[in-house]
């Protein structure tokens, strides 16, 4: 692919980027091997990194439950939504590497510490019940992201996030359906997922990230077509979703702010704790280096796979050339 | 990074009747990997028949751009093969499930041969990219009953994987919806 990341300081600079916005304008997908401006692509690598971090991190506080399931079923669902994790880190690897950034540069950022993933992965899963909490709320909460982000200007971004979609939704689904029974059962099954319920409630309102004022990329993300809603528009359509279905579960909130607004029809937030959001985000959360510790285990772990399928490939290489 | 497996395009095909499509790519050492990887990643939902690899490297790609500017030469990685060349077209960019698609093959002694007479021969929409690859640089996963039943079917009895599966959970879903669906959704 030719590479065609345009800066301000190229002659043709003002022209192209003007024919570039009158495309998204359009509604059309920019595709790799198009002229971009240098920024869309920074912008765009930043994100969709990010992500996949986040997808490939992700695994961990799910994958810990998976041999203590209480069903067969229960195991099953659980392995085949960390399954799809891995998966959807892959497809936007690929997504990036269109953009001209390699997997290797993207893990080795990961593993070195130096790259950002969600801050929801650095708490805790303690009960069983965490994990229908974190399909409903948390997958719930990535949903309506990656919904916006399934319409977003760059092809590979959007087709990702399409296939990402209908997976989570499977996710989200089997997470919704758990916490519902559990709502249902015992009192100490009830007593679970209210405790589940309050601990991820506000860390998934922080996933959407800082409100709009204090998002110095969003505007340029929209213009670009990158975002197509703004954190607080997509943390709104959350709440507006999920609290009255939590609440008519019969399961309470921890927000004592919380009320629905008959003249917006939104369900309104207290005060989000943004002390503790940047806290978890600069390294500082529960979990924040027992995540990095098991991947960079893993890797470490999986290097003798590694070392073995390079030298099949070599042996067979050396057998293809002698015959 | 110890390893720096090469990259392979992954293209897909959801039924018979469809064409094998550009999903993404995978990284890995040899052919059987990269469909092995590619299988795991792109087929854990039952919407596969077959699926092919090519080294990302083996790819001879333009754009609507490229070939309007006649820049048709492909830098140093550029190799004369005479034989047969498999043709990829995308048609669409207006929405964002649209593909780089298989359209069939031509036989050529160049690349840039390959190309001119893949314009030549499919005329029936405007191209906005082509691909180009060497007929031996694809790599298939066996074609046979047995194998296509391995591969693909046991994804479509884990019913425990779709959405619907949990369709009659919540009496008020339908209630309390906000906003619309995904777009285009497969």
């Amino acid at each position: 692919m030719p590479v065609k990341y345009g800066v301000p300081s190229d002659p043709d600079y003002n022209e192209r980027l003007a024919e570039f916005e009158a495309r998204i304008k359009r509604g059309e997908k920019i595709e790799p091997g198009d002229w971009m401006p240098e920024e869309y692509r920074r912008q765009l690598i930043r994100m969709i990194s990010q992500h996949a971090h986040s997808e490939v991190v992700g695994m961990l506080p799910e994958g810990a439950w998976i041999t203590r399931a209480p069903t067969l079923k229960r195991k099953m669902i659980l392995v085949a939504k960390v399954q799809d994790e891995a998966g959807h880190g892959q497809y936007l690897y690929h997504a990036a590497e269109t953009l001209g950034v390699s997997r290797e540069a993207m893990l080795e950022a990961l593993l070195a510490g130096k790259a950002k993933y969600s801050s929801i992965f650095n708490y805790p899963t303690l009960t069983w019940a965490d994990i229908g909490t974190i399909g409903w709320l948390v997958d719930g909460a990535a949903i309506k992201n990656q919904t916006m982000l399934a319409a977003c200007s760059y092809g590979p971004y959007s087709r990702a996030m399409v296939r990402i979609c209908a997976e989570e939704t499977f996710h989200h689904k089997q997470g919704k359906e758990m916490v519902l029974l559990y709502a249902k059962g015992t009192p100490k099954q009830r007593q679970m997922a209210q405790d589940a319920i309050n601990r991820w409630w506000w860390p998934a309102l922080m996933m959407m990230g800082p409100h709009d004022q204090d998002s110095p990329n969003t505007e340029v993300l929209v213009r670009w077509g990158i975002k197509t809603k703004t954190n607080d528009q997509v943390r709104q359509e959350f709440i507006n979703e999920h609290a009255p279905e939590i609440l008519e579960a019969g399961l309470t909130l921890p927000d004592p702010d919380l009320r629905y607004d008959e003249k917006t029809g939104n369900w309104l937030h207290g005060p989000i704790n943004w002390d503790e959001f940047w806290q978890v985000v600069n390294g500082n959360g529960p979990m924040n280096k027992e995540r990095l510790e098991a991947r960079r285990r893993a890797h470490a772990e999986g290097a003798w796979v590694r070392e073995a399928l390079e030298a099949y490939a070599a042996k067979r290489q050396r057998t293809a050339v002698a015959v | 990074m110890d390893t720096q497996w090469p990259r392979w395009e992954v293209f897909k095909q959801d039924s018979p009747n469809k064409p094998h499509q550009a999903v993404g790519s995978v990284h890995a050492a040899d052919p059987e990997h990269a469909l092995l990887t590619a299988r795991n990643i792109f087929a854990r939902r039952p919407q596969a028949v077959s699926m092919w690899v090519v080294r990302a490297e083996d790819i001879y790609s333009w754009t609507q751009e490229e070939v309007a500017e006649g820049q048709m030469t492909k830098g140093e990685s550029y190799q004369a093969q005479v034989g047969q060349y498999l043709v990829f077209r995308k048609t669409s960019h207006k929405r964002s499930m649209t593909f780089v698609d298989y359209v069939g093959e031509v036989e050529a002694a160049t690349p840039e041969e390959a190309l001119k007479k893949a314009q030549a021969t499919f005329t029936d929409a405007l191209a906005l990219a082509w691909w180009i690859v060497p007929a031996d640089r694809v790599y298939k996963s066996d074609p046979s009953p047995e194998t296509i039943q391995s591969w693909f079917a046991p994804a479509k009895d884990k019913t425990y994987k779709q959405q619907q599966y949990y369709a009659t959970v919540g009496s008020h879903i339908s209630k309390h919806k906000v906003g619309r669906g995904v777009e285009d959704e497969e």
